[in-house]
């Protein structure tokens, strides 16, 4: 029930933008809990891989001071990969294309975060 | 470190290093001629230890109960019997080599200053019987490399051990995160 509710939560995030390629949502374990990702996409990679940058961003944040960490964004040279916390015990992870309009794609997923927030 | 199957490692460290039973036979049967002269190869031991700067700065007040240990380990190569508590007792020695944090190093290289402070002592136990002297030696170079090959696995895991959580202090992450994540990578 919750899966289904948090797959939802990821429908919908998806369809707020045609650059939005795929997400997942992630227990900071790294396990996948939920998610929209392309075919032949590794979930357990995925899932272990956010939930560690997730953690090393965390502690990077914490140790050059710029205080608690709000996201984690990788860009790379066919898109971007951005994960934000929701709540204490996951991660949201989300995958754009390299042209997205990051501003937009922020607040949707920092939407998308605070309803996971509930959830987890 | 629970982990370690002891008795499948006994095997391999046999298999690795030639303590055939023939061998651990023969270092039972030189028990006689050489437990009573492993009270000077332990003082030369330690002697060559205190005359290198790299060593000597690790026996500093420790020398005495390392003696005693060491004297008593030594006996154990010529008693036997050298099964699955032999294995994890020399697995307990690496493990706290590297607890104290010995170079790596000591290990073979303290096998090598053992080795030859043995020679003469079999070699006079044997009274020129060259056939029993080459026999001896190699059931002796056996479990020397028997004990070396276990303790150098014990070190190995150790170091990483203490390598992985120093890793997830710098970085943050659980042991869970750590296993998943290597698990999703896993071959």
């Amino acid at each position: 029930m919750r899966a289904d509710m948090l797959t939802s939560i990821l429908n919908e995030l998806n369809g707020t933008s045609a650059d939005i390629e795929a997400s997942a949502v992630i227990s900071t374990d790294g396990l996948m809990m939920a998610a929209l990702l392309p075919a032949g996409m590794d979930e357990d990679r995925v899932g272990a891989m956010s939930a560690a940058m997730l953690s090393l961003g965390d502690r990077t944040a914490t140790e050059l001071a710029r205080g608690g960490l709000e996201q984690v964004l990788i860009k790379g040279d066919t898109g971007y990969v951005l994960m934000i916390g929701a709540g204490e015990d996951a991660v949201l992870t989300v995958l754009a294309k390299p042209d997205a309009k990051l501003g937009l794609i922020f607040l949707d997923v920092k939407r998308a975060a605070e309803a996971t927030t509930k959830l987890v | 470190m629970s982990s370690v199957n002891y008795a499948e490692l006994t095997q391999y460290a046999k298999s690795f290093t030639g303590l055939t039973p023939d061998r651990e036979a023969l270092l039972v049967e030189l028990a006689p001629d050489i437990v009573p002269q492993l009270e000077l190869v332990t003082d030369r031991f330690y002697q060559t230890l205190q005359d290198i700067p790299q060593t000597a700065s690790h026996l500093e007040g420790r020398l005495d109960s390392l003696r005693t240990t060491h004297r008593q380990w030594l006996e154990s190569l010529f008693s036997g019997p050298y099964d699955e508590d032999y294995t994890r007792q020399m697995y307990n020695v690496g493990s706290v080599h590297v607890r104290v944090k010995l170079p790596v190093e000591f290990m073979s290289g303290g096998m090598t200053l053992i080795q030859g402070e043995l020679l003469p002592v079999v070699a006079a136990a044997c009274e020129g019987d060259t056939a029993r002297m080459a026999a001896a030696m190699q059931a002796i170079n056996a479990i020397l490399g028997f004990s070396l090959l276990v303790m150098q696995e014990s070190f190995q895991s150790g170091t990483l051990a203490e390598e992985l959580d120093r890793f997830l202090a710098i970085s943050g992450m659980s042991r869970k995160l750590f296993d998943n994540l290597a698990s999703a990578y896993a071959a």
